[in-house]
């Protein structure tokens, strides 16, 4: 209860200080909630996103030369030069359980589905998918429970919609990276309107009426659940594990409900949004960040995961000049014009990103900034696409973490280091600490303040 | 799963030789699965020659840590150790088969004879099955329902069509397809749209019969006349100083009607803007309009009022108009704005146009003696029935009538409570899931094997061929247990595929055999191809569905699909392909030729989402053809190697066939791309969106191509007619994909019997569509299911 109790005094002082830069997107709007909380309401909470790419990138215009804060960023994070102070660029992690280890081909399929689980995922097409909790599920179910939504799922592209994803991997693999148990992924939203609707409802009409309703559900929730549980008794197991699903899902909403009937009343934020995916990526990609961002700036949610693409992606990026697809230029064999197609796009998505991080510093929240606050990985579970490695990953941290995160520098750590080292130390700072995840060794030290 | 057999059409026949040999070993040892001696010397064989083998040609490269692709192979120390691995062997057998693997510069390569001693011994281990006696008919998981069933279940239960399940998160696909009940999780973010939808349909079904569920029907601008300083637009009315305004409106019911009046001011002075409203010159109400012109407020008049059918009038009077030119800035004009004068009603009374899904859900109401209990279940037992397709007991809809009960005696309406009620219904597990088993009564055979009851095979056929429920006809033959009776199966499958539903089976099992879903993601190079867009893009979908819904309800021959001499076009479409006959926007038959185009393969869909955005890639067309229709899967290339054509910078002039040759060379590679290359070459008259060309750039295209066992052609019309003789690969690879579809899980080897027997039977009758459909449904894996767990 004392985990409410503090959020509600901590809203209590939204709204009052507020410099929230507008997008053109977004009408100004006087009762606009922002969780930007005054000194006195304590210390704001950190938020926590993992977003990931595809594909890997052009190694040598990506990772910085010399290590230490005196470091120039090289062609690909240039975009990211006024940001330099506030994030780290770390390099040298590995996601080791994302080879083959005896599997063979996949490594697309492996890098998505590894890459916040840092566990290796059982090789099928359907039957007995395994990968493991990913790392943001983790933190929301310690500490989800404190905010509205306890995490936010993003991306850009459907799962694929048929055919084969990746040698002999399930397309479930590809197109997710948050995984709530081993063997559930947790769907991610891509219309910007539905996300926006899921964070803050819909229309007043359908709050009112989604206010009526909430009574209904409960029982509702109530009665289906002593279904599913008679159910459980009668099956076998595979199936037993599909109840069990549903039946913590159903758990989940109960739970959420439960919880906004104590709340505040958080007023939506407006928003102009498109009724479907916006036919421009870059629309489309600064529309998610600037969802993610109200996310946060509203602590809605504090823990979000958001795929730029899915695994082995094979789009085009026609805004850069890039006509071929993303994952075929990959492997590029050294061919100088695939190289620099592949550099362009890995610069863009930078810039994207360096978008969502000037936001989220322009966000002042009591003394410090929304990206003060926050933990914001981006990276990849390949390195260099053309060779499908695991290691050398490219990673940046950005944000302070609340003060407890020393930025401004490269950061060179030994090779092979699990990039899980860096999520334990993660999870530290998200207020769910655990002695060890997936095939971690230990803390990342390094980035401590 | 592949039958090792298949893989040698295109070998080379010094080496079918080898094979006919192997294959004649595997005959003699094919009841091997069933007999403990024949493990027990399966065990003993691997120990004393198959493990020294692999130990010889495999483990110098493929041991440790390191070993290379990261297949470590020194662990396999058994036979049962092996058959825990069966996907990953199967894909190492297949590879030491098209003798990529060990590649040709090993050190030391084993001899033919070894090779096939390999080859048998894993044939039998892996594949090995005995189809005289019972066989495992597989054990599906339940299935959720994907996104179509779910619009389409909804469609045909309620009656309404509007496709909720387009905002849930997409349905992750297994095997191939989206129905794989292995696959189809469901997360808490489905769970929430599970609700939301389930609100939606039973309001959009259901008239509540609250005052609030009657529709507020505004008065219309025309219907308005003023009086004094009133200027009326279509988006409201403004009074600058005293006025009236009159709304009239005609009742074609008589009853009891609401007023609302949506209105602000700009404020002026001590007091708000006074509007006075009369109904027929009887006063309603005076009301003090504080709310800002700029956030109005609705103003709904104190009571409902009865008026007789026929004409009223409403009139709205601004009272208290006040200017002060003196007064603070801003608070000088006192106006009054009426932005929307509202009624609704007759209240109480059933709107004359209940929607057909109310009057079809709710057939009694209480009253004359009827309780709500009682009412409540006769129509959720109706419903229940239906969405959960099978019989519903009363105990166990009890806590459902409770529930509408509950919600009744609260003081709702009795509507409200069935609303409720269907909600209920719509998020429960009976309905979401496809769940089988709980009340099937059917012996199981020592082996636990059942016939699946009645009602789940009423299922297992409509979502098989309707995605969606059973309807009526199905249900009935379930009712009186004749549903699994062969001819009956043969009749119903017939009609079914008739019928406008099975729509559904062409965009959902052709969309996803033929990767035709996987055309939205893909955008040709703008630069390059000028008049592709998404228009034609879709158009040339709709081209290969109309082929196959042809294939379909003609009843054609399933080789068609390879070889046909006609398509579907529209217009556009045809301007396209450059015929000038077709006109209009509808798809119609067009003959071909067949100089340039024939089949499946010459489509427009099939030839852009086998190449890259900018070129073609033989390669994926080869890779595509062996997939479809070969049924020869090449397996994966192996890790960090490049896709073969990626690599010529040793030439970079070349064209893109001297490069796959160069690449060809790289030992390993070729075994596959011996077949794939010459299979994608042969199409290259068609460029990366599917038009004709002769020349790229400067150069002639050379489409003439020699395949491994020494056939050749040249163009692709040539290649196609090699292809088409190619009738036993093609029609199994089809079985497994259908087979795959229909049950909603990934083959596996005990299959193999059910595949022969399809394949085998369907083909005797003619290659007929409908033979391969309902011989898909006659088999085990369709009729029966294993008790227990998949792996138990």
């Amino acid at each position: 209860m004392t985990n409410l109790l503090k959020r509600r005094t901590f809203l209590k002082g939204v709204g009052t200080t507020m410099a929230l830069p507008l997008l053109e997107i977004m009408q100004p709007q006087q009762n606009l909630v922002s969780a930007a909380a005054t000194a006195a309401a304590g210390k704001p909470p950190v938020r926590t996103a993992f977003i990931f790419f595809p594909n890997g990138v052009i190694g040598p215009s990506w990772m910085p030369e010399t290590a230490g804060t005196g470091y120039q960023l090289p062609k690909s994070l240039k975009p990211l030069e006024s940001l330099k102070s506030d994030i780290n660029v770390i390099t040298g992690l590995a996601q080791i359980n994302a080879r083959a280890l005896g599997d063979g081909a996949g490594d697309h399929a492996r890098c998505a589905s590894v890459y916040l689980t840092s566990v290796h995922p059982t090789k099928t097409s359907g039957a007995d998918i395994k990968a493991g909790i990913s790392v943001d599920q983790i933190a929301a179910q310690q500490v989800g429970h404190q905010t509205r939504l306890p995490s936010l799922e993003l991306g850009l592209v459907r799962g694929r919609n048929a055919g084969q994803c990746d040698s002999g991997y399930s397309c479930a693999y590809s197109s997710n990276i948050s995984w709530r148990t081993a063997s559930t992924p947790t769907a991610k939203e891509i219309v910007p309107k539905l996300a926006f609707e899921r964070l803050f409802g819909g229309g007043a009409e359908q709050e009112k009426q989604r206010a009526r309703h909430l009574k209904d559900r409960q029982s509702i929730l109530d009665l289906v659940k002593n279904d599913a549980d008679q159910l459980k008794k009668q099956l076998g197991k595979t199936d037993k594990r599909k109840i069990d699903e549903y039946f913590s899902s159903v758990r989940e909403i109960e739970l959420r409900i439960e919880r906004s009937t104590h709340e505040e009343k958080i007023k939506p934020p407006e928003m102009k949004l498109p009724p479907g995916i916006p036919s421009e990526l870059q629309e489309h990609i600064r529309l998610m960040y600037d969802l993610l961002l109200l996310a946060f700036q509203t602590d809605t949610t504090r823990i979000a995961t958001f795929m730029v693409g899915n695994a082995g992606s094979n789009r085009t990026y026609p805004m850069v000049g890039v006509n071929s697809g993303h994952h075929e230029l990959s492997h590029h064999r050294d061919d100088k014009k695939k190289i620099a197609d592949i550099q362009k796009i890995d610069e863009y998505l930078t810039s994207q990103f360096g978008y969502f991080l000037n936001r989220l510093k322009a966000t002042s929240e009591g003394e410090s900034n929304l990206l003060d606050n926050s933990m914001i990985c981006y990276g990849s579970a390949i390195g260099d696409g053309n060779r499908h490695s695991h290691h050398d990953l490219p990673i940046i941290l950005a944000g302070k973490g609340g003060g407890s995160i020393k930025t401004g520098s490269h950061i060179k750590v030994p090779t092979e280091t699990p990039l899980s080292n860096l999520y334990v130390s993660m999870l530290d700072r998200m207020g769910s600490p655990v002695n060890s995840f997936g095939d971690s060794t230990g803390r990342l030290k390094v980035i401590d303040s | 799963m592949q039958m090792i057999e298949i893989i040698f059409r295109f070998i080379p026949s010094q080496f079918l030789r080898g094979v006919l040999c192997c294959l004649a070993l595997m005959t003699s040892l094919v009841r091997a699965n069933a007999d403990q001696t024949d493990i027990e010397k399966s065990e003993k064989q691997f120990t004393t020659q198959i493990k020294p083998l692999l130990t010889k040609y495999c483990l110098d490269c493929h041991t440790g840590e390191e070993a290379e692709a990261g297949l470590s192979l020194e662990k396999y120390a058994t036979r049962s150790s092996i058959l825990k691995q069966r996907e990953a062997w199967e894909k190492i057998v297949q590879r030491i088969q098209i003798q990529s693997m060990p590649p040709k510069d090993a050190e030391a390569l084993p001899t033919d004879k070894e090779r096939e001693v390999i080859l048998a011994w894993f044939d039998d281990a892996l594949f090995g099955i005995d189809c005289t006696g019972e066989v495992n008919p597989g054990r599906v998981t339940i299935r959720r329902l994907n996104r179509n069933e779910y619009n389409n279940t909804i469609r045909d239960l309620v009656g309404i069509d509007f496709q909720p399940a387009n905002n849930f998160p997409s349905d992750d696909v297994g095997y191939g397809f989206d129905n794989i009940g292995d696959v189809l999780s469901l997360p808490p973010l489905l769970m929430e749209k599970y609700l939301d939808a389930a609100e939606q349909i039973s309001e959009k079904a259901i008239f509540a019969n609250t005052p609030d569920s009657y529709p507020w029907k505004k008065i219309r601008e025309k219907q308005f006349q003023k009086e004094g300083a009133v200027t009326i637009r279509k988006s409201g009315a403004g009074f600058h100083s005293r006025g009236t305004l009159a709304g009239s409106i005609n009742l074609n019911q008589a009853g009891k009607y609401e007023f609302q009046i949506t209105a602000g001011q700009t404020p002026a002075g001590k007091d708000p803007a006074k509007m006075e409203v009369k109904l027929d010159g009887k006063l309603l109400k005076t009301i003090d309009v504080k709310a800002d012109r700029s956030v109005m407020q609705s103003y709904k008049m104190p009571r409902a009022v009865a008026l007789a059918k026929g004409k009223h009038v409403l009139t709205i009077s601004f009272l208290n108009d006040f200017y002060d030119p003196k007064g603070p800035p801003g608070k000088r004009d006192r106006n009054l704005y009426v932005n929307e004068v509202a009624y609704r009603g007759p209240l109480g009374l059933l709107p004359t146009d209940l929607p057909a899904s109310h009057k079809n859900i709710i057939t009694t109401i209480p009253g004359s003696g009827r309780s709500v209990q009682y009412c409540a279940e006769k129509i959720l037992k109706q419903f229940a029935e239906q969405a959960f397709r099978r019989p519903v007991t009363r105990q166990e809809l009890r806590p459902t009538v409770e529930l509408v009960n509950a919600t009744v005696q609260s003081g709702r309406t009795f509507e409200e409570g069935i609303q409720v009620g269907i909600q209920a219904i719509l998020v429960s597990p009976h309905y979401l899931f496809r769940i089988e088993g709980i009340r099937n009564f059917a012996q199981a055979s020592s082996q636990g094997v059942q016939s699946v009851d009645q009602y789940e095979l009423a299922s297992r056929l409509s979502y098989f061929l309707w995605s969606s429920m059973p309807d009526k006809t199905l249900f009935d033959l379930a009712a009186q247990g004749r549903l699994d009776n062969p001819r009956t199966l043969q009749v119903q499958v017939k009609r079914m595929l008739k019928d406008p539903k099975s729509s559904a089976f062409v965009t959902n099992f052709a969309g996803q055999w033929l990767n035709l879903r996987n055309l939205e993601d893909l955008n040709p190079d703008p630069k390059k191809f000028r008049g592709f867009n998404s228009q034609l893009k879709n158009d040339m979908r709709q081209e290969t569905e109309e082929f196959f819904s042809y294939i379909m309800k003609e009843d054609r021959s399933v080789i068609e699909f390879i070889n046909a001499d006609y398509t579907f076009m529209n217009e556009r479409l045809a301007k396209f392909y450059g015929n000038k006959e077709v006109k209009g926007e509808s798809f119609q038959k067009v003959n071909l030729d067949k100089t340039k185009r024939a089949g499946l393969l010459t489509q427009a869909s099939i030839l852009t989402l086998t190449s890259n955005p900018g070129r073609t890639s033989p390669v994926k067309r080869g890779k595509w053809i062996m997939e479809n229709i070969l049924g020869t899967p090449p397996p994966p290339p192996p890790p960090n190697v490049p896709e073969l054509e990626e690599s010529a910078n040793a030439k970079p002039n070349a064209t893109l066939r001297e490069q796959l040759a160069l690449h060809r060379k790289i030992p390993g590679c070729a075994a596959c791309h011996d077949l794939m290359d010459p299979l994608g070459l042969g199409f290259e008259n068609f460029n990366a969106i599917g038009s004709w060309r002769e020349k790229e750039g400067r150069k002639k295209i050379d489409s003439s191509g020699l395949l491994p066992d020494g056939q050749t052609f040249n163009g692709p019309i040539e290649l196609i007619t090699i292809l088409e003789k190619q009738k036993e690969g093609f029609c199994r690879s089809l079985t497994e994909k259908m087979l795959t579809y229909a049950t909603g899980r990934g083959i596996e080897f005990y299959d193999k019997c059910a595949i022969d027997e399809i394949t085998t039977n369907f083909t005797a009758k003619g290659y007929r569509f409908s033979a391969l459909v309902t011989e898909i449904v006659l088999s085990d894996p369709f009729l029966k299911r294993k008790r227990g767990s998949r792996n138990d």
